[in-house]
């Protein structure tokens, strides 16, 4: 490869590069996804930090469990009101008319509760948990014991955890940017990828590609338009990361240290092999057809395979970011930009495992692009119906 | 010079081309004539490396082409394109850039083309949103804006306005007389009789004839027009050294097996006899007639596919 050999390469990046900036589409594109981070952020923010408060009125025998109720209600996280109802039947309008979450009464072991529809989740918890103490009170004091003894009994057991490994202060932190990071990688090489394809398709359909093939060599032009569009969504990548962590960083949430640094290094790194792999294959299902139309269902099958590998993964990291089928997943090189730099980023992944993952994305996607740029030569000249893969595969032109 | 030497292409079962082979001089204006899938685009494909031949060879000044000779030639492809949400300037200078321009050359370029074609005001305009005859000459300023050596357009005046046309002819006399080889193809068999030095008639993938003008006509055999008014018909049959005569442009048109002195004395003696003579004069066919007679004189005789592979 010859400096001569990469002009028209530096050409082509740019034009495309170019096409897309200046392009209403990524400005407005950009500043709505970035509206939509803040109001999820927000949105979130608001779920996590609102108060669960309940409001029960209990009436007759059940009055015995104001007390229980008071006390349980701490340990489920609910700030729960307790009033007495003289008038039953005026607690049951209320319930009705939502001022009352429920209305207790008879027997305190076995109250009849009296809700809307059905109770909250933390509520019925509450409730059971202040009829057992009724009923385990009733049973400890028929046999002579005293309940508040038992209870400060129990309340000095428990065991003394030691840890090999300290638990990591900023798990929750690096969470958060282990799964924002996936995120992102998700969306850019979806988005960018996708319009990989569309440009080629789009050369294809306006016939232009004969002109440009015409001077340049057809990996000159699949490189040129994977650097051009790639570095379109790396910009992306660094405004709507560095926004996000702008916002985390002013809302105390995000504290910069070293991991935060090597998150941020590994992330772009895998971007780059990422967005290589997904694009060669996008431009080369993209060379298939010859209308836009078509571009969709050759590029399903690629978008999908995605689609599902990040949803799997996705909640695996969030469930168990240790277990074996996560660690499996990124391993394997398709998903591995996406997975590994959460694990990176959560701390869980061994060197080993990063080497490993690096080095085979990166032999998978020199296969790619090999494979990807012959598809492409041979059917971006083809106009008309759609190239089937085996013709596409068969004898490339020099 | 381009040389064009037996190349040969088949897609699949079919022979595009069968040992395709001509030569366009510098300096030379060389039209390109056959029918639809006689192979003239493919030909153009190959040439310009779109396309891979199966054999032969294309030369440019006696060497192989290769990436960086290609793009010293200028190409209008058969289907046009260009990108339609960029500007035409921008556009231009891209195309320049890609064919090995620097970014000065080609802002000059693309002004100096743009001014010429009558684009100016159109400069900064998206193509999708030029006129179709605008669009074209955007599409002939992209095939010269590398300035190229060499000039490879197909079909270049199919859709062109009268006026467009007149602008496309005047460009290519001027390439081809600051000493460029320019080679096009086109069914307009009377604009091709009018501009070109040369011209190649193909057919089935094959040059069957080759020449000037004249030679065509020298090689497609001799017509007399003889006019007679007294002559009662059929007074040229059997004539010696007449194959055929028919009634036409007035007169009698015979056509001769063999243009010798004794034949033509002979029809001149026999026309003589009948009466006074009007006319009597060697019948030049247009470049139609010649082509309508070269491609249906030989019959497609079926290609052996061993031969292209």
């Amino acid at each position: 490869m010859t400096p001569a050999a990469l002009r028209p390469v530096a050409l082509i990046a740019r034009r495309e590069f170019a096409a897309k900036v200046k392009g209403r589409a990524f400005v407005v594109g950009t500043l709505v996804v970035l509206v939509l981070l803040g109001v999820y952020a927000a949105v979130i923010a608001t779920i996590a930090s609102g108060e669960d408060t309940a409001r029960v009125a209990v009436s007759g025998p059940a009055t015995a469990l104001t007390g229980p109720l008071e006390r349980a209600a701490p340990t489920e996280g609910l700030t729960l009101t307790v009033v007495a109802a003289p008038d039953p039947a005026a607690a049951e309008a209320a319930v009705r008319a939502g001022d009352l979450d429920a209305l207790i009464t008879g027997d305190p072991v076995r109250p009849r509760v009296f809700v809307q529809s059905e109770p909250d989740a933390d509520l019925e918890r509450v409730i059971v948990d202040a009829t057992s103490v009724v009923a385990r009170d009733a049973y400890l004091q028929g046999r002579g014991v005293d309940p508040a003894a038992l209870d400060a009994v129990v309340a000095e057991a428990g065991p003394a955890v030691v840890s090999a490994e300290p638990p990591d202060p900023q798990a929750g932190q690096r969470l958060g940017l282990g799964l924002a990071g996936a995120f992102l990688l998700f969306f850019s090489i979806q988005t960018y990828g996708a319009m990989v394809a569309q440009g080629v398709v789009e050369e294809k359909s306006s016939r232009v590609v004969e002109i440009v093939l015409s001077s340049v060599r057809p990996w000159q032009l699949l490189l040129g338009k994977v650097l051009g569009l790639g570095a379109v969504g790396l910009l992306q990548l660094v405004v709507l990361g560095g926004a996000g962590l702008a916002v985390a960083g002013a809302a105390g949430v995000l504290a910069a240290d070293a991991g935060l640094i090597s998150t941020l290094v590994s992330v772009v790194v895998w971007y780059l092999l990422g967005f290589a792999l997904y694009a060669t294959v996008f431009a080369a299902a993209g060379s298939l057809v010859s209308r836009q139309e078509d571009t969709q269902s050759v590029l399903s099958p690629v978008t999908i395979t995605v689609l599902l590998g990040f949803v799997v993964g996705f909640n695996l990291l969030t469930s168990d970011p240790r277990g074996t089928p996560i660690t499996v997943l990124s391993l394997l090189p398709p998903f591995s930009p996406l997975f590994m730099p959460a694990r990176v980023a959560l701390g869980v992944a061994p060197v080993g495992q990063v080497v490993l993952a690096f080095a085979l994305t990166l032999a998978f996607t020199a296969a790619v692009l090999w494979l990807g740029g012959r598809i492409y030569a041979n059917s971006v000249l083809r106009t008309g119906a759609r190239v089937s893969l085996r013709e596409a595969l068969g004898r490339a032109r020099a | 010079m381009l040389e064009i030497d037996g190349i040969s292409k088949r897609f699949g079962s079919t022979v595009a081309l069968d040992r395709m082979t001509f030569t366009v001089r510098p300096g030379e204006l060389y039209g390109f004539v056959g029918a639809n899938g006689a192979g003239k685009t493919t030909t153009m494909r190959i040439a310009l490396g779109v396309l891979q031949a199966d054999a032969g060879e294309v030369r440019l000044d006696g060497r192989p082409l290769d990436a960086a000779s290609r793009r010293r030639i200028g190409y209008m492809p058969e289907e046009r394109g260009l990108y339609p949400r960029m500007a035409v300037g921008t556009q231009l200078r891209y195309l320049a850039e890609l064919r090995g321009r620097s970014a000065s050359e080609a802002r000059a370029a693309a002004e100096r083309w743009t001014e010429r074609l009558g684009l100016a005001e159109r400069r900064t305009e998206e193509v999708q949103r030029l006129s179709l005859g605008n669009q074209q000459r955007v599409q002939l300023a992209a095939a010269l804006v590398a300035d190229p050596d060499v000039l490879v357009l197909d079909e270049p005046f199919s859709g062109l306005d009268p006026m467009a046309v007149d602008v496309m002819s005047e460009v290519l006399r001027e390439r081809r007389d600051a000493g460029a080889p320019v080679v096009f193809s086109s069914h307009q068999l009377e604009l091709v009789e009018r501009l070109c030095d040369r011209v190649g008639i193909v057919r089935s993938g094959r040059t069957v004839a080759e020449g000037t003008v004249d030679e065509l006509r020298e090689a497609s055999g001799t017509e007399l027009v003889v006019v007679v008014p007294d002559a009662p018909g059929g007074w040229a049959d059997g004539l010696p050294g007449v194959a055929a005569t028919r009634a036409a442009e007035g007169g009698t048109v015979l056509t001769l097996a063999d243009a010798s002195e004794p034949t033509l004395t002979g029809v001149l003696d026999a026309a003589r006899r009948t009466g006074p003579v009007h006319e009597f004069r060697r019948r030049r066919p247009a470049l139609a007639e010649i082509y309508r007679d070269t491609v249906a004189d030989a019959p497609r005789e079926p290609v052996e596919p061993g031969v292209a592979a």
